[in-house]
């Protein structure tokens, strides 16, 4: 018999007894559905997480000061920003001195973080200009009172293109517009599309005195090993704080992809334990799959009886039995897969990282269903197989 | 004269109970000629369905020899003894046994299915077959929407529909009345005038006299 017929010959006996057919199909649709819908969330958090990260800025050491002084002033200064910028495996080093004011543009205004730093803080950052220009080295040197807007501050104050050259209000103090940021979205725990950039040397004249400054963002050179930097600048910094080998350090070295690691390789291992708990499930829907199985081989074994005596060879009967299990458990599975899609699809629409699946996951959840089907059905089948005819026949 | 159909030879079944050994078939010959209508006839508890499912292929001998058509059986397996059955073979018993939930024209294609024939093919035949007994109009129907006589006349159908060498009635008008059992019993003569080969088992002597032989089975012997 070919696979056609026998594939017929399933779905008008499963059509005959739908209830018990859904019943059965329960467990794996259940099963798959965990699988594709936990999977898809693990995998939808962990590029969630990348992207985010990511768009923190690629090769980022971010070194902050560990101690704080009653004025606010910290052990790190430009000089030592300067310092770090000197070292070859460095290709970009923004200093940055923040603070938190209110922003006024017309008749709009919003609280803020006021970022003073240099002309490298878009490369280091991965900041884009949507509009305008970025700070330059000019303008840095030079103390001006211009500003560069996140996108999103731009647009709380109602501000755009037009208003390039403008006056706006920082800490009651003029500012000139000069550029708006692309926004980078993905917020994780701050906003990046919230802040003011100005120069450096403005934000600690004006704002917070003093030429300390909150941290310095360090982006390393591709070609140079993130490790070997660190340490590099770990070493400098304790020479220019004059700290003796026994000491603490007064700084901090942070480094992007540790965390980035750290991240892929937790939410990784917590799709797989997920994936793995949810595989059980499967399991146990093949194992109603059987339990089905070998009550239809009793059942119907009057059925077999007439359909060896007509001609049917054992191989005939088992085939018959094991494509019925088999389109139970491929149906289930297609069902499953249909619904693990509509549930990760809601999640990752509530959740806000949009709906992403891989292929991949998808004919492995058909094949396992596959396989739940042969493993599950294959004992019941040839149960079917070996029945005597005779007394096969002769069975109430 | 030509190859009998059947021919069993100093054939022997013997059910081993544990204790005790039950002979229900003791050193039996009977030859068959293409062509022929016979009645086995017998007692209850004689043998005659033990006989029957010998010469159907659905059991072996435990001892002697049956040939079908020339071939011996006893060299086959059991995918030997299904191809057989399937090629040469058309059964018609007492409880009809036909497919349940499944429609009158799906039951009589069923053994065709076993023969490899395509769908269309099948279905084509199924319905002559069905027609020819005079079912054309319930050829959707299932079995528990057909009388006994109806669902024994698909059966018939469904043991011609293959063209068999050989039909084994075995009891087939035991379930019915005796009007539907006539019509079963002049069905299985036209056949046999249509030049089929038919064995009747029966323990009535009326339906057994409608055949051209009778074969008396008596505790597992024939009996003169
Ligand atoms: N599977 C079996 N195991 C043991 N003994 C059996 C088995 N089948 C039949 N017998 C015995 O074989 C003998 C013949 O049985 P068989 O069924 O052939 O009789 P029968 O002539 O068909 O009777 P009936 O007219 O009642 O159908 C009986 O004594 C029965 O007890
Ligand atoms: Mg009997």
């Amino acid at each position: 018999m070919s696979a056609l017929e026998l594939f017929r010959l399933a779905l008008s006996r499963l059509r005959t007894s739908r209830l018990r057919a859904a019943l059965t199909m329960l467990g794996v649709i259940i099963g798959v559905a965990s699988v594709v819908a936990l999977v898809g969330v693990g995998q939808g958090t962990t590029s969630n997480i990348t992207t985010s990260l990511a768009s923190l800025g690629t090769n980022l050491l971010t070194v902050s000061p560990t101690t704080q002084d009653s004025d606010g002033s910290t052990s790190l200064s430009r000089n030592d920003a300067d310092a770090i910028g000197e070292l070859a495996s460095v290709a970009g080093v923004a200093p940055e001195a923040s603070t938190s004011l209110t922003v006024h543009a017309g008749d709009e205004s919003t609280d803020t973080t006021i970022v003073g730093t240099t002309a490298e803080y878009a490369t280091v950052r991965a900041y884009d200009v949507w509009q305008g220009t970025f700070l330059t080295d000019v303008s840095v040197d030079h103390e001006l009172r211009v500003a560069v807007l996140g996108a999103s501050t731009a647009e709380t104050l109602e501000l755009d293109a037009d208003d390039l050259g403008t006056e706006i209000s920082i800490g009651g103090i003029p500012f000139t517009l000069i550029g708006i940021l692309q926004p980078k979205g993905g917020a994780s725990f701050q906003d990046p599309d919230d802040q003011v950039v100005v120069p450096i040397g403005t934000v600690q004249k004006y704002f917070v005195g003093g030429d300390s400054v909150r941290s310095i963002g360090i982006s390393v050179e591709p070609t140079a090993d993130m490790t070997a930097t660190n340490a590099e600048i770990t070493a400098l910094l304790r020479d220019r704080h004059e700290l003796a080998a026994a000491d603490d350090p007064d700084f901090d070295i942070f480094d992007q992809t540790q965390l980035l690691d750290a991240a892929s390789s937790i939410s990784g291992t917590l799709t797989l334990l997920l994936g793995g708990i949810a595989s059980i499930s499967l399991v146990v829907g093949g194992i109603g799959i059987m339990n089905i199985m070998l009550v239809s081989v009793r059942e119907r074994t009057r059925e077999i009886g007439i359909r060896k005596a007509i001609g049917a060879r054992g191989r005939d009967i088992l085939a018959q039995f094991l494509v019925e299990a088999l389109t139970l458990s491929l149906l289930g599975g297609l069902i499953g897969i249909a619904v693990g899609l509509g549930v990760s699809a809601l999640i990752g629409q509530i959740a806000g990282w949009g709906f992403a699946f891989d292929p991949s996951t998808l004919v492995a959840a058909v094949l396992f269903s596959l396989l739940v089907g042969v493993v599950f059905g294959v004992w019941p089948a040839r149960q079917a197989a070996r029945l005597d005819p005779i007394s096969a026949l002769r069975y109430e | 004269m030509t190859v009998p159909i059947i021919s069993l030879e100093r054939v022997s079944r013997v059910y081993d109970m544990g204790r005790v050994a039950v002979p229900a078939l003791d050193d039996v010959s009977l030859g068959v000629q293409p062509g022929e209508f016979v009645a086995i006839v017998g007692p209850s508890g004689s043998g005659k369905s033990t006989m029957m499912n010998i010469l159907g292929c659905l059991d072996r001998p435990t001892q002697g020899a049956y040939r079908l058509a020339g071939a011996a059986v006893a060299k086959l397996d059991d995918d030997g003894l299904a191809r057989l059955r399937s090629r040469s073979i058309g059964f018609v018993f007492q409880s009809y046994n036909l497919l349940p939930r499944t429609t009158a024209l799906e039951n009589v294609a069923a053994p065709l299915l076993y023969q490899g024939v395509g769908r269309a093919e099948r279905v084509r035949r199924a319905r002559a077959a069905l027609e020819r007994l005079g079912l054309g109009d319930r050829v959707d129907h299932e079995p528990t929407e057909l009388s006994g006589g109806q669902q024994q006349r698909v059966a018939v159908a469904r043991a011609l529909v293959t063209d068999p060498a050989l039909i084994l009635a075995d009891e087939p008008t035991g379930n019915l009345d005796s009007h539907a059992g006539a019509e079963v019993i002049s069905l299985l003569r036209e056949l046999h005038g249509a030049g089929r080969t038919i064995v009747l088992i029966t323990h009535d002597p009326d339906v057994a006299s409608s055949a051209d032989r009778q074969v008396h089975l008596l505790d597992g012997r024939i009996a003169a």
